[in-house]
């Protein structure tokens, strides 16, 4: 019976999620991951807090499940630095599956291209450094991602939070003592509140390294 | 009276002809292969040849660079073909080496095949350095198969190649004997006679059939033809069985004949000069509509094409498009088209606009899986092929770790072209690495460095020692630690033991 109530038409969708990795996060996150087909914006000023790390465990797990002949990217458009392939390799990703994009410079070409390559649908994740971008092509973004199911993850300064955004998901980031701390801001299907990581939980797994040997 | 003397005339020449041979043996006529072998093609296509110090081509085979061609200095300094490069230069210090180049012999062998059809129709490459020509039809023509000869060694001695030319009845006997500079065979009767005598190299079997074979005794091709046929079958591998029998002429041969590839070109005039989007584009979709029955009809695609904006009284601006694959979807060219058009400006307007393609290749369909989803590296390449149109090829890439202790290097890029060359490293870096790395390092009192963290630094783990790279003139010798920023934030950083510089080289993101 209760399949047939009809729950509204974000309700699928929200509950496709990845796995953060983190058990605390994931407690507290709706669905326990990641959500999968939906923005998610992490508000963050200066790089080098485990900002990427947070995100190694999920991106290590969509890298890996896929079969070999249907292998999706994980698009980094415009990211800051260079992604270090011996690193994401510690992480667990499988690096055959990274694609950089380094669109020409300015925000109206980044967003085209985090667009065209979630909308592509050869994408299981894209990672994206985007600073200004208005509530209609976010909107669109969002669209994009929900239709093909792709975990898209937008890197944006703390000024943002101001601004409206359609993101199922909105984090901000920052460094106190010895813990990352996660400060949820909106999450569609939960309540927003703070999450504190031991800056040693972000560390490249051990596992790993010992699979691999 | 004089007609029956006339047809007696015309009569005459069937009767006093003495039957053919091949009349009664086969139903239809005799074949003949002309074999051209061109055992040094590896070296002529570039002007190495003329090089009077000893130079070898050289190929990696099973990891090891093996030489494959030599010149007459390195024959005379006692470098064979097959030894291993480090034995040629241990040979000869003055040695040079090339690379071999499969590409430009092909192209070689495929502008002399185009030249060769003039003698014959029938043409077919034969990879890597031979090249056959059916011959029987244009004996009539050049009245004498040593004419046709002439004329063949001629062009090549022009294009200055060595060369073996040899004929035989089967393609693969004329073949084998060029290889082993037989000399010619006419009949079908001295085949079997003259095949048997050579050496089993010819064949061009892999190693480890005929390294096989070699451990049984066999040293000549009839020596092999002589085995028993199951035996062999079973043992060395059907395809080799059928390829004797086609050598001996107890199978039907067939051969594809070379085409000279073509492409396609259009062109519309405009009305009047213009610089308006909409008009190119409505031009450009009629040709493309062409372009598209035309591949149609002769199922193929294309990989690259032109498209010419043509100018009163200056030179045409040209735009070239070069496809990941080949393709024949209007829709999709047009889209590429359509994308550069919105950002090319042309200088002046333009009077009429043509297109170009490279050669088309034939169609090869992709197909899709059950439920007639698109397969993902359908998708791949479109979006891969949109990004690069847009931002250029250097813009997108992949990255690899590399195996390697210089942190700069221990990882690639890899941006199609370059995708054979770097392998990735099955070697997991055991340290702890950051998952940022700085585009090259920086002082870390600099005010780029500045940028990227706040506060000041304290060192909490290390030191890594890396001292490396003295071959490559790159050298680096650090000292590696992990720091924290009073804000929190990790860094990688290394004090250069040389010039006793801090300097920021990662973040731990």
């Amino acid at each position: 019976m209760n399949s047939r109530v009809w729950r509204g038409r974000g309700a699928a969708a929200a509950r496709a999620v990845i796995s953060t990795g983190f058990p605390p996060l994931d407690n507290y996150l709706p669905g326990g991951g990641w959500p999968k087909g939906a923005i998610t914006e992490i508000l963050i000023d200066g790089y080098g807090i485990g900002e990427l790390a947070l995100l190694m465990p999920a991106m290590a797990s969509l890298t890996q499940s896929a079969p070999a002949k249907a292998k999706k990217w994980i698009a980094w458009v415009s990211p800051p630095f260079v992604p270090y392939a011996p690193a994401l390799q510690q992480h667990g990703v499988d690096t055959e599956c990274v694609l950089m994009i380094h669109p020409a410079h300015g925000n109206k070409s980044r967003l085209w291209a985090v667009e065209q390559t979630v909308r592509s649908g050869s994408s299981a994740g894209v990672l994206a450094w985007v600073a200004d971008a208005d509530d209609v092509i976010l909107r669109r973004l969002q669209l994009a991602a929900e239709d093909q199911s792709c975990w898209t993850v937008l890197f944006r300064p703390q000024s943002a939070r101001q601004q409206r955004s359609p993101a199922a998901l909105r984090i901000m980031l920052s460094q106190h003592a010895a813990v990352t701390r996660i400060q949820i801001l909106k999450c569609r299907g939960g309540r927003p509140g703070i999450v504190d990581l031991e800056r040693q939980l972000l560390a490249p797994p051990v596992r790993s390294l010992k699979a691999r040997q | 009276m004089a007609r029956s003397l006339h047809s007696i005339e015309l009569d005459s020449p069937a009767t006093a002809e003495p039957p053919r041979v091949d009349a009664h043996q086969a139903p239809n006529k005799q074949r003949l292969w002309l074999a051209a072998c061109l055992p040094n093609l590896a070296f002529e296509i570039s002007q190495k040849p003329v090089l009077h110090t000893p130079a070898v081509v050289v190929e990696p085979q099973q990891s090891q660079l093996t030489v494959i061609a030599v010149n007459a200095s390195a024959q005379a300094a006692g470098i064979e073909t097959g030894s291993k490069l480090s034995t040629a230069f241990a040979l000869a210090a003055s040695l040079q080496a090339f690379e071999r180049s499969l590409r430009a012999e092909r192209a070689s062998l495929e502008s002399l095949a185009g030249w060769a059809q003039a003698l014959t129709s029938l043409v077919s490459i034969e990879s890597p350095e031979s090249m056959l020509l059916e011959v029987s039809g244009s004996l009539r023509l050049f009245r004498s198969l040593e004419a046709i000869k002439a004329k063949l060694g001629e062009e090549l001695t022009r294009r200055s190649f060595t060369f073996r030319l040899c004929v035989a009845p089967t393609a693969t006997a004329a073949l084998w004997l060029a290889r082993a500079a037989g000399a010619d065979v006419l009949s079908p009767h001295e085949l079997t006679g003259r095949l048997g005598a050579l050496p089993l190299a010819v064949t061009r079997w892999p190693q480890p059939a005929q390294e096989l074979l070699r451990e049984l005794g066999v040293r000549t091709v009839g020596e092999c033809a002589r085995l028993p046929r199951d035996g062999f079958a079973r043992r060395i591998g059907v395809a080799y069985l059928h390829e004797l029998d086609r050598a001996f002429g107890r199978q039907v041969e067939v051969r594809v004949g070379f085409n000279r590839p073509v492409s396609f070109r259009s062109k519309i005039e405009l009305f009047e000069e213009s610089t308006d989007r909409v008009i190119f584009l409505e031009a450009i979709e009629q040709m493309l509509d062409e372009l598209s029955a035309e591949l149609r009809m002769k199922q193929a695609q294309i990989r690259a094409f032109k498209i010419g904006f043509e100018h009163l009284h200056r030179a045409p601006t040209i735009e070239q498009f070069d496809l990941l694959e080949p393709s024949h979807d209007k829709e999709q060219l047009l889209r590429l088209i359509k994308d550069r058009l919105e950002r090319c400006q042309l200088p002046v307007p333009a009077v009429g606009v043509r297109i170009r393609t490279g050669f088309l290749v034939p169609l090869t369909i992709q197909a899709a899986d059950l439920f007639e989803r698109v397969p993902v590296g359908t998708l791949t390449r479109a979006l891969l092929e949109r990004l690069q149109e847009r931002f250029g090829a250097a813009a997108v890439y992949a990255v690899r770790p590399v195996a390697e202790h210089r942190p700069e290097k221990a990882w690639a890029k890899l941006n199609g072209e370059t995708e054979a060359g770097v392998r990735s490293s099955e070697w997991l870096e055991p340290r702890d690495r950051p998952l940022w790395l700085l585009q090259r390092p920086v002082p870390l009192e600099s005010a780029v460095a500045r940028d990227h963290y706040r506060g000041s630094i304290e060192l909490c783990s290390g030191p890594e020692r890396i001292e490396s790279g003295w071959w490559d003139e790159q050298d680096v010798a650090r000292d590696y630690y992990t720091a924290v920023s009073s804000h929190g934030q990790k860094l990688w950083v290394f004090r250069d033991r040389r010039s006793r510089i801090w300097h920021l080289h990662g973040l731990f993101g």
